[in-house]
């Protein structure tokens, strides 16, 4: 039993695609959401649409979250050199940031489809609703922070031929 | 009477829409391209690991140490966020110059309808 046998990159590479997949999923949650949230304030204050755009460029962040990571973890991934520590490394960090995002997501989606219809009857919702959209943001955030500490570790990974 | 109000109405709200459609493409330009080169680019540069001597034709060589790659992430997010905070500013800003356009239009309004 080899430290570097020839499948690890297959867990690796799930964590790539985790990472992009899942956040995305939850990106299209949210936007969609509160997509259409925005679609019936927009039919009694149009003049109220840019600033009730804000969820929808909150979930944009999320998948660019996914981005970046899954571009991380790629740059790290080599076809000859590469254990099955590193594998699993990768692999959790995909998922810890791709699971986060999509929780993040959904809370952006929620929350920003029910604030947006309250802005058109209470102007005041709009500072709550930027906090809480922050604080569903930063969930993806952490998810994020712990995928750029465990690919961190991958590199400490041992050279295939010695154990 | 009352279609060249609505006519009139439509032509103010195409006015004021006009500059919020370009700002809103201009924002989802740059939340589409900022991270990902922002990535790249402090990568290779920001953040570079020992690069030794650099000719002209070794740019692309495939044994270039790679640049910290963890440092370049976060630029990324940083610019991710930078771009969001942008955006805030903007559409609130936005918001509060809201009032000065419509006024005169309306008055033009009414001094027709006398």
């Amino acid at each position: 039993m080899s430290s570097c046998p020839p499948y690890a990159p297959f867990f690796g590479f799930g964590g790539v695609a985790s990472a992009m997949v899942l956040s995305t999923v939850g990106a299209a949650f949210g936007t969609s959401k509160a997509g259409i949230g925005i679609a019936g304030l927009g039919t009694f204050k149009p003049e109220l649409i840019m600033k009730s755009l804000i969820p929808v460029v909150m979930s944009g962040i999320i998948a660019v979250y996914g981005l970046v990571v899954a571009v991380l973890i790629v740059g790290g991934i080599q076809p000859g050199d590469y254990s099955l520590y590193a594998g699993f490394v990768h692999l959790g960090a995909g998922l810890a940031c791709g699971c986060t995002g999509m929780a993040a997501g959904y809370a952006i989606g929620l929350v920003g489809d029910s604030c947006v219809r309250a802005y058109v009857y209470e102007s005041k919702v709009f500072v709550t609703m930027v906090l809480i959209l922050i604080f569903g943001e930063v969930l993806g955030l952490y998810g994020l922070i712990v995928a750029l500490i465990m690919n961190s570790r991958a590199a400490e990974a041992p050279r295939c031929g010695t154990f | 009477m009352s279609e060249h109000v609505a006519v009139s109405k439509v032509n103010a709200q195409t006015a004021e829409h006009g500059g919020a459609l370009g700002k809103l493409v201009a924002f989802s330009l740059t939340l589409a391209i900022a991270p990902i080169s922002s990535y790249f680019i402090s990568e290779r540069y920001l953040w570079a690991g020992q690069s030794g001597d650099y000719s002209s034709e070794d740019l692309y060589v495939s044994n270039r140490i790679p640049g910290n790659s963890t440092y370049a992430a976060i630029t990324a997010i940083v610019a991710a966020n930078v771009v969001l905070v942008a955006y805030i500013i903007v559409s609130v800003r936005d918001d509060k110059q809201e009032p000065a356009p419509v006024a005169p239009a309306g008055e033009l309004e009414s001094k027709k309808t006398k």
